[in-house]
């Protein structure tokens, strides 16, 4: 079965390029968006930004075309009454209040003050934030100043949703509860989502295209990004209490990170390891308190040469 | 065109340029300093420093007045119109900068205008609603500094000579060029915008357009230029013909990326 995307894509991005001044920013990128979540996944320069400034019309590419809802974004200014944009700058103004700002928004979506009061309401009360209705923007915190940027672009019930880098300043809970609302947005809207995250992919399971240097690198799935990233990655695990160096004995690849033996570290070639490893420690007695490991970056993906 | 978005985008900049004393109080201060003070200094002079100068200028026409009388309300008059005017002319050319400036490159600076954009406002009806948010404010104190200034001068003339100085027909001209002025401003501020990246420099660049007016009374003094009716008539006729040419080049060179 074909995915979402590929049977009817509300997106069309066709070869395009944009250029400023010398600087190729995006170079013949194409991709097809549907409804869903859409991830593209790229380090700090590999365009995703400029790529989704493009689609939301704002910069127009030096070559190629891109399609959204069937139209023009650049050209045609009616096709944006069905988009939002939300990116890591929140993007209000700060000397005016709330609601101002939501209201300003929302007549520029068409919405009447009344649908404007009742949703704006609805979505502060959501994003825990309606105890600052009437506050001014520059009086607020940066994660509740993000939360009013979400009730922004959501206030006029996009079609399609760009979103950048849209849980960087949100306490965990903030932005596991974004997460939980595009997830459940998902399904009627088309969603493009950029991060530098490997972890945010995860947590958002969605469709993922790698961009790097301003090119399309690849489509991946999750299971291919850790199968592609694990290998060689080092897990460490703590203990509650220090282990002895017989109770480690025979198991490979494991090193003792302090002479007491508190804590270890071990290489992986994949999730199964850790589960395997893990296993074998508890049978040992080992009281485990915690395992971490370095959370995978995109560029680990690219560097490990197994995407682009 | 749809007029709610020119107007939200209007009442918006409106709005957000009085939110704080700190953006909308230098911008009011100076030309309230000025409506207040100059006209003290126009009587002062006109009083004390028996200006020679009065002898060659035409006389109003009020009779029954002491010849001496009658040089200082002609000196007055012409101090009032020809020297201190220039001045308060400046006033629209300086707001409307400051408040265009603020508009576009402010965006800009603040980071607002990708969410701007990304909205299904267009070009024209941002740009229309901008020049209205700059223009209808600049206006506003522009007469209302007019209507200080020549109050207090009528008020200080009629105390000590009797007569009412002001409105006359070339001040009323005056007041009437201010639009086309500040119209002239904010259609250089919308070009500059788009090649400065903030509004320190867009306001700076922007303010070279008062030397032109600062001449003026220079130009009066020494007898260059003779700021009457018909120089009023001629400089609105030429002010329409450039606001027509800089706000239709300004509507061709603005780009939405300009202000991203």
């Amino acid at each position: 079965m074909l995915p979402r995307a590929i049977i009817m894509a509300e997106i069309e991005v066709n070869n395009i390029v944009k250029r400023f001044g010398r600087v190729t920013a995006l170079y013949k990128v194409s991709m097809k968006a549907g409804k869903g979540i859409n991830m593209v996944l790229g380090p700090n320069g590999a365009g995703k930004s400029t790529l989704l400034r493009c689609i939301a019309g704002l910069y127009k590419p030096d070559e190629g075309s891109i399609s959204v809802l069937g139209r023009n974004p650049y050209y045609d200014d009616a096709v944006r009454k069905g988009v939002s944009l939300i990116s890591d700058n929140y993007g209000l103004y700060d000397y005016l209040g709330v609601l101002d700002n939501l209201k300003f928004f929302g007549r520029l979506y068409g919405l009447s003050d009344s649908e404007i009061s009742s949703r704006a309401q609805r979505l502060l009360k959501e994003f825990d934030a309606k105890e600052y209705a009437d506050r001014k923007v520059y009086t607020l915190s940066r994660g509740t100043k993000q939360k009013v940027a979400i009730c922004r672009a959501m206030l006029s019930d996009p079609e399609v949703m760009l979103l950048d880098e849209p849980t960087a300043f949100l306490d965990a809970a903030s932005a596991e509860e974004l997460r939980g609302t595009l997830r459940s947005m998902a399904r009627a809207t088309t969603m493009i989502y950029v991060t530098q995250k490997i972890d945010e992919v995860e947590r958002m399971q969605g469709s993922i295209t790698v961009l790097r240097k301003g090119r399309i690198a690849g489509s991946t799935d999750l299971e291919n990004i850790y199968r592609s990233v694990f290998p060689g990655m080092t897990v460490r695990v703590k203990f509650a209490k220090p282990v002895s160096k017989e109770l480690l004995s025979g198991m490979k690849g494991i090193r003792a990170d302090s002479a007491n033996a508190q804590s270890i570290s071990m290489k992986v070639k994949g999730y199964k390891d850790i589960n395997s490893i893990l296993k074998a420690l508890m049978d040992r007695g080992a009281a485990i308190i915690s395992v971490s490991y370095e959370e995978p970056t995109v560029e680990d993906l690219i560097n490990g040469g197994r995407i682009g | 065109m749809d007029s709610r978005n020119v107007f939200a985008v209007a009442a918006k900049d409106i709005k957000e340029t009085f939110s704080s004393i700190s953006i909308y109080g230098p911008m009011m201060g100076i030309p309230l300093f000025f409506s207040i003070v100059l006209p003290i200094l126009t009587i002062y002079v006109t009083m004390y420093a028996a200006p020679s100068i009065a002898v060659k200028l035409a006389l109003l026409p009020v009779a029954n007045l002491p010849a001496n009388t009658l040089n200082k309300v002609s000196f007055m008059s012409f101090f009032s119109l020809n020297v201190l005017g220039p001045i308060f002319l400046t006033i629209p050319i300086l707001t409307a900068t400051v408040i265009a400036a603020d508009s576009f490159s402010g965006e800009k600076e603040r980071k607002t205008s990708e969410a701007l954009l990304s909205t299904p406002i267009s070009k024209s009806e941002l740009l229309t609603g901008k020049i209205l948010a700059s223009l209808i404010p600049t206006i506003l104190l522009t007469v209302g500094v007019f209507a200080i200034y020549g109050s207090i001068i009528d008020i200080l003339s009629h105390g000590s000579f009797g007569v009412y100085i002001l409105p006359n027909a070339e001040w009323l001209l005056m007041l009437a060029s201010s639009p086309f002025f500040a119209a002239a401003a904010i259609g250089v501020v919308v070009i500059i915008s788009a090649h400065v990246r903030g509004v320190k420099e867009a306001q700076q660049i922007s303010s070279l357009l008062v030397l032109p007016v600062i001449l003026l009374p220079f130009a009066a003094i020494t007898g260059f230029a003779d700021i009457n009716v018909s120089f009023f008539e001629y400089l609105i006729l030429a002010l329409v013909l450039i606001d027509i040419a800089v706000i239709a080049l300004s509507v061709r060179s603005f780009r939405k990326e300009a202000i991203l």
